[in-house]
């Protein structure tokens, strides 16, 4: 593709959002980047993006509301973008209901009412745990298939996914990028937040909950930042080849026992005992304990208990990018970057904070 | 040289005429006399070279003429210039250039030619000599740093002795690495006083013996860390370069293939799937306060907060061990070697003695700062584990079928019943000492003679309660009292801790089966034969039974 684009990117100070950002700029076009506060974007390496050489045009937006919340002379700007890349989303566990309605299925709808206004070519940023509570093999090409979320956030993502099919049923072309848990750099295990499954790590490898419900060939699947922000620049860039997809921009499929192996390579990690989920009590578990589970592990355990595994078949056919292997390796370097910083280390020595309830921890 | 050109070839046409005259060879003199060093004793070292291609037998003929030992080589060209090339290619990894390369291309380049001059300096000529000094004096000063480097990591880790050791290693090699770029390739230190010598910078050969010769009083930690920093300033004089005094650029790293067990408060250590090493509880602190990536200094300081006072001996142990290994920032993985020594590798201490050797906690260990090696290879310690946490299930579980047994009159089934729970505190008291895979139960009894006479005792009385029949409340009572006291008996011989009553409690039964839970992953990791499935399904239930649910739901 020779040509310039303009492109709307929402969520563009996000983690996935500011990569592609900054991706797409490297190439030469024009972002529009919709972000919901001022301040700088800050790219996963922790550094102020430096756009270039393609433009990049800041919107303060707010995806809640209806057009975005632009006024009429930005939202002409916008309504001459080529692309659409939809990455904004609340991605914690444990919001209350409303917001993920709020910002990842209204939000979602506002950018499609966007989008159908002048037919932009849309590239919806989903998530592969639309798959639900389920084990076996989750295609591309599937979507609701009667599944159980696992969550408000997967429930909303699922929400969200069904109105862009149900918009390109309405002649919208749009693509959709489905990453999995989106992590650290894929050669550095470099990231600029530590999110989803980092306050995870950071409570078991501590210590500070021991037993786990959960099934050791349950399987996580991680994706590195970088990767997910390749397929979806690479989805807005290739459009015509990527219309009508869903792609799974999935990495390091690891088991259980795999997660535990490698922790078990670090001194100072404990290994979480993890336990059938029928034989697992949380009265059972010590007062210490019992706090960390119900703020920060019992959001994630649905995540120990599926047993699956994300095809992508349909991404190895598209994208001209090589695919992620070797998952150990690539989890021990997730570890070391959060050793290097100090997020992850010795054993606990604080008590909870009682005031968190998004999941992250101190 | 020692010998006369005369000399060396009459000695020369002596060693021919004791070989097949099928090739016509070149011929030079090589090792220590060549080099011009040597004495009455020294070997005769003659190199043979063939224009063949064919490959020639490394191995040399050894022959005794005129009362010298004369060893011969033969080379084609095709070989040493294969010889040469490897040497060539490996020089920028000096740490991955064998000893024996170097020493072979060194021994040919400084060879002293005898026959077939022209062949000989054609097959020099393919590496010039000064390009063989740089590679030298490189190899050299990659070990000097790695010896320096491991003083300086020991002398921060409170082992001042071994570190003035290493200092003295790094110092030869640091003067051998100098030599060696002034033409002094031989790589032998034997005769390293002479070529310093002929080096001709008197102020080096002194600074050098004077270093050599101190010696630091034992255990004075000052003293040795006097003597390295001299040592470091010695190389950095003499150009070594890369190894400031700067131990903050040492961090502690992961060793593949090591990877930490706990289960209850001990903490295993398993090398390479292989070997396990159980440590004490203050061993254990020091391990757990282990942040890799971390600078060693850093390491020692949070080591220290823990409240474990002097742990570098501790530290330095599991580096030994090769349970954790330490880098030099930009320098790679220290890898020190004794002058013309392989790297020594991990070590492996010998096994522990302490019995009974293993407990459902854990193994045992010999005491607080122990970092004991037990005596089983780590998928039988895992394996034997297992059977001691089932056993322990099953003689609770089988004493309880006992007394259900017993007040409803089922005699013959009490008798099955009391069977399975001596059998079941057997195979616990022979895995609380390592015995796997198990003796059948017939077996059992007889084979306590493996075990320490101490169990001697459990021996009489199984045998009697194998034999115990029931036709009678009073008989039934009787059973009960003795299967108990059998019970009693093992878990005074294992331990309490080999054979706790975990059912006394629902605390005490939900401990039991997290240790379970935590044997079974050790054993999953380490693909090791798990007891009977039913350990599994009833770990998988939470150890819900049957017959005893109601019972289990109140408690």
């Amino acid at each position: 593709m020779a040509e310039t684009m303009t492109v709307l990117v929402t969520g563009a100070s996000g983690f996935v959002g500011a990569e592609v950002t900054a991706r797409l700029t490297a190439a030469g076009h024009t972002v529009l980047a919709l972000v919901h506060r001022n301040g700088d974007l800050v790219r996963n390496n922790g550094r102020r993006l430096t756009p270039g050489p393609g433009d990049l045009t800041r919107i303060t937006g707010d995806i809640n509301r209806p057009g975005l919340g632009l006024t009429h002379d930005v939202r002409h700007v916008v309504a001459a973008a080529d692309r659409i890349v939809h990455c904004a989303a609340v991605t914690d566990f444990g919001l209350p209901e409303e917001r993920y309605e709020s910002i990842n299925v209204a939000g979602t709808r506002h950018v499609l009412d966007l989008a159908l206004a002048c037919r932009t070519p849309l590239v919806h940023v989903s998530t592969a745990y639309v798959c639900g509570e389920r084990d076996g093999r989750a295609r591309e090409d599937e979507l609701d298939v009667g599944q159980s979320p696992g969550n408000d956030y997967e429930k909303s993502k699922l929400t969200a996914e069904t109105l862009v099919r149900k918009a390109a049923s309405e002649r919208l072309p749009v693509a959709v990028v489905r990453p999995s848990i989106v992590t650290g750099a894929a050669r550095t295990g470099r990231v600029r937040e530590f999110k989803t499954i980092y306050p995870v790590l950071k409570v078991l490898t501590k210590g500070l909950v021991r037993t786990v419900p959960g099934h050791y060939d349950a399987a996580l699947d991680l994706v590195p930042v970088d990767r997910v922000a390749d397929l979806v620049t690479e989805a807005a860039l290739r459009f015509e080849a990527a219309e009508g997809l869903t792609l799974h921009a999935v990495g390091h499929e690891l088991t259980l026992r795999e997660f535990s192996d490698v922790l078990a390579e670090y001194p100072s990690f404990q290994v979480p005992r993890f336990v059938p989920p029928s034989a697992f009590s949380v009265s059972a578990l010590s007062d210490r304990e019992r706090p960390y589970y119900d703020r920060v592990i019992s959001l994630y355990d649905t995540y120990f208990r599926r047993r699956i595994h994300f095809d992508d078949t349909q991404v190895a056919a598209f994208s001209e990018g090589p695919a992620p292997t070797g998952g150990r390796p690539y989890l021990r370097r997730l570890l070391d970057h959060c050793l290097r910083t100090g997020y992850l280390g010795g054993a606990a020595r604080r008590e909870p904070d009682a005031t968190r309830t998004d999941g992250s921890t101190p | 040289m020692i010998l006369t050109e005369d000399q060396l070839q009459g000695l020369l046409d002596r060693s021919l005429a004791e070989l097949p005259r099928a090739t016509e060879w070149a011929v030079a003199l090589e090792g220590s006399i060549a080099e011009g060093f040597g004495n009455p004793s020294s070997d005769i070292d003659f190199l043979l070279i063939g224009r063949s291609e064919d490959d020639l037998p490394t191995m040399p003929s050894l022959l005794f003429v005129d009362g010298r030992r004369v060893e011969i080589r033969t080379r084609s060209v095709r070989q040493l210039t294969d010889q040469l090339r490897t040497l060539e290619d490996g020089a920028k990894r000096p740490g991955r250039l064998s000893e024996d390369l170097l020493n072979r291309c060194q021994r040919l380049l400084h060879s002293h030619p005898l026959r077939g001059h022209a062949l000989v300096g054609e097959v020099k000529a393919m590496l010039p000599v000064e390009r063989f000094r740089r590679i030298a004096a490189d190899w050299w000063a990659h070990r000097a740093r790695q010896s320096l480097r491991y003083a300086m990591a020991l002398l921060c880790l409170g082992e001042a002795d071994e570190a003035v050791d290493w200092s003295r290693a790094g110092l030869v090699q640091t003067v051998k690495s100098w030599a060696a770029g002034l033409g002094e390739t031989y790589l032998e230190p034997k005769w390293l006083s002479l070529q310093l010598d002929r080096a001709d910078r008197p102020e080096v050969r002194d600074r050098y013996w004077e270093l050599e010769a101190a010696a630091p009083a034992p255990g004075d930690a000052d003293a040795a860390r006097g003597h390295l920093a001299a040592c470091l300033a010695f190389a950095e004089e003499l150009r070594l370069g890369e190894v400031p005094w700067r131990p903050e650029r040492l961090t502690v790293e992961r060793v593949a293939g090591v990877t930490t067990w706990q289960t209850g408060e001990r903490i295993h250590v398993i090398r390479g799937r292989r070997e396990v090493f159980a440590l004490g509880d203050r061993a254990g602190a020091v391990w757990r306060s282990l942040v890799l990536g971390r600078p060693l200094p850093q390491v020692l300081a949070a080591t220290a907060d823990t409240g474990i006072v002097d742990p570098g001996p501790r530290l330095a142990a599991f580096l030994r061990y090769g349970l954790i290994r330490l880098v030099w920032k930009g320098g790679g993985t220290v890898t020190p070697s004794l002058p013309l020594a392989a790297p020594p590798g991990p070590v492996t201490p010998p096994p522990s003695t302490v019995q009974p050797l293993l407990s459902v906690r854990g193994a045992a260990v010999s005491g607080p700062d122990a970092i004991d090696l037990v005596p089983l290879p780590a998928d039988r310690f895992s394996a034997a584990t297992m059977a001691l946490v089932w056993s322990n299930v099953v003689v609770e579980n089988a004493v309880e079928d006992l007394t259900g047994a017993l007040q409803r009159g089922q005699w013959r089934v009490a008798e099955l019943t009391a069977r399975r729970a001596v059998h079941a505190a057997l195979r616990g008291l022979f895995s609380a000492y390592g015995v796997n895979p198990l003796p059948a139960d017939s077996d059992l009894v007889r084979r306590i003679d493996l075990l320490p006479p101490a169990t001697r005792v459990i021996r009489a009385r199984a045998e009697a309660l194998l034999r115990r029949t029931v036709d009678s409340a009073e008989h039934g009572d009787g059973l009960l009292t003795e299967v108990r006291a059998c019970a009693a008996l093992v878990r005074d011989a294992a331990g309490a801790d080999a054979f706790p009553a975990s059912f006394d409690s629902a605390d005490t039964w939900r401990a039991t089966l997290q240790l379970g839970y935590d044997w079974l992953r050790i054993g999953a990791y380490l693909d090791a034969e798990l007891p009977i499935e039913e350990a599994r399904d009833l770990l998988a239930s939470n150890g819900a039974q049957p017959h005893q649910t109601a019972r289990r739901a109140a408690a």
